[in-house]
């Protein structure tokens, strides 16, 4: 007796699957997490007052991995509780669809880590560069998680575009910040975002599991 | 062969275009009635006559709404749906390694 058949219909099933599925882990909590961080980190950021540019580069190069960190241990947890696979299809295809925009984000920060301005404040000049491409990410991962990681991925790219034209704006008129005001921005901005779209997740994700 | 596993085969669950259907809903919470229509590239009737059937069979359920004051119809799979799914999946992973034979 024939059995291709079965066989065919278990592939045509999990192709389907794969497919459609979506990132299921609840990613309010997650995002609470790296908003805390990211503001616990700009504060730290105006209380150390690193001015030049390696150290200061560098010590948000590495706040955004502690928070890489903190959201992979915390969605492994996720998936640990539910046993299933932490790299299940669902999460490959969401870091296939962010690696671009961080590898972009990662690689446009280096000239300002290896140039050793002392002068120029580079993370005031690499803040609307990372949020666009912070934003590119989280609309391009929002195409496998749920609606509003677009419009949040959105909401960085226009905001990144708005701080770049008042930088320049504000440079025109000889206008600058402080290194103390921009690690606060820093903090606020990508700190603030996560926190408040993570409280307002929390207060609409039912449950541990967005399904 | 063991003939049983064929016997047990859930008919409403084995069919060409139901089974896609029965797909898209286990791996998804709730899928549009227009999204499931573009992934399958099924007709506007040949997806309703499917869910109709499933819809009988008490294995997906419907729900309606609007969104941007359009209707909207969602599907969702009904926990007896989900339930006769894994039975299926489990059926035919049973034939397959039948058909190996022991290791």
């Amino acid at each position: 007796m024939h059995t291709d058949w079965a066989l065919e219909n278990l592939k045509t099933i999990r192709t389907l699957m794969e497919r459609t599925a979506v990132y299921r882990r609840a990613m309010g909590p997650v995002m609470v997490v790296v908003g805390v961080t990211g503001l616990a980190a700009g504060a730290l950021g105006a209380f150390l007052n690193l001015t030049p540019a390696l150290p200061n580069v560098g010590y948000w190069i590495g706040v955004a991995v502690v928070c890489l960190l903190e959201a992979c241990w915390m969605i492994r947890r996720q998936a640990l509780k539910d046993a299933e696979s932490f790299w299940s299809p669902p999460m490959r295809r969401v870091m296939q669809a962010v690696a671009p925009a961080f590898f972009a984000g990662a690689v446009a920060g280096l000239p300002f880590v290896f140039l050793r301005w002392e002068t120029v404040n580079a993370v005031l000049l690499l803040m609307p560069a990372w949020m666009v491409f912070y934003g590119f990410a989280m609309h391009s991962a929002g195409f496998f998680m749920p609606r509003g990681f677009k419009l949040f991925g959105w909401g960085f790219v226009l905001g990144g575009v708005g701080v770049f034209a008042a930088i320049i704006l504000g440079a025109k008129d000889g206008f600058w910040l402080s290194n103390q005001t921009v690690n606060w921005l820093m903090g606020g901005i990508f700190g603030g975002a996560h926190l408040a779209y993570g409280l307002y997740l929390l207060f609409t994700e039912n449950g541990g599991n967005a399904s | 062969m063991n003939p049983k596993p064929f016997l047990q085969i859930d008919r409403v669950i084995h069919e060409k275009g139901r089974l896609p259907i029965m797909s898209l809903l286990a791996a998804a919470t709730d899928m549009s009635f227009t999204e499931m229509r573009d992934t399958l590239k099924m007709t506007d009737g040949n997806l309703s006559m499917h869910l109709k059937t499933l819809q009988e069979a008490g294995f997906v359920a419907l729900a309606k709404s609007y969104r941007r004051q359009r209707p909207l119809t969602t599907c969702m799979l009904t926990p007896a749906g989900r339930k006769a799914f894994a039975a299926y999946i489990d059926l035919l992973e049973q034939i397959v390694r039948e058909a190996r034979g022991p290791k």
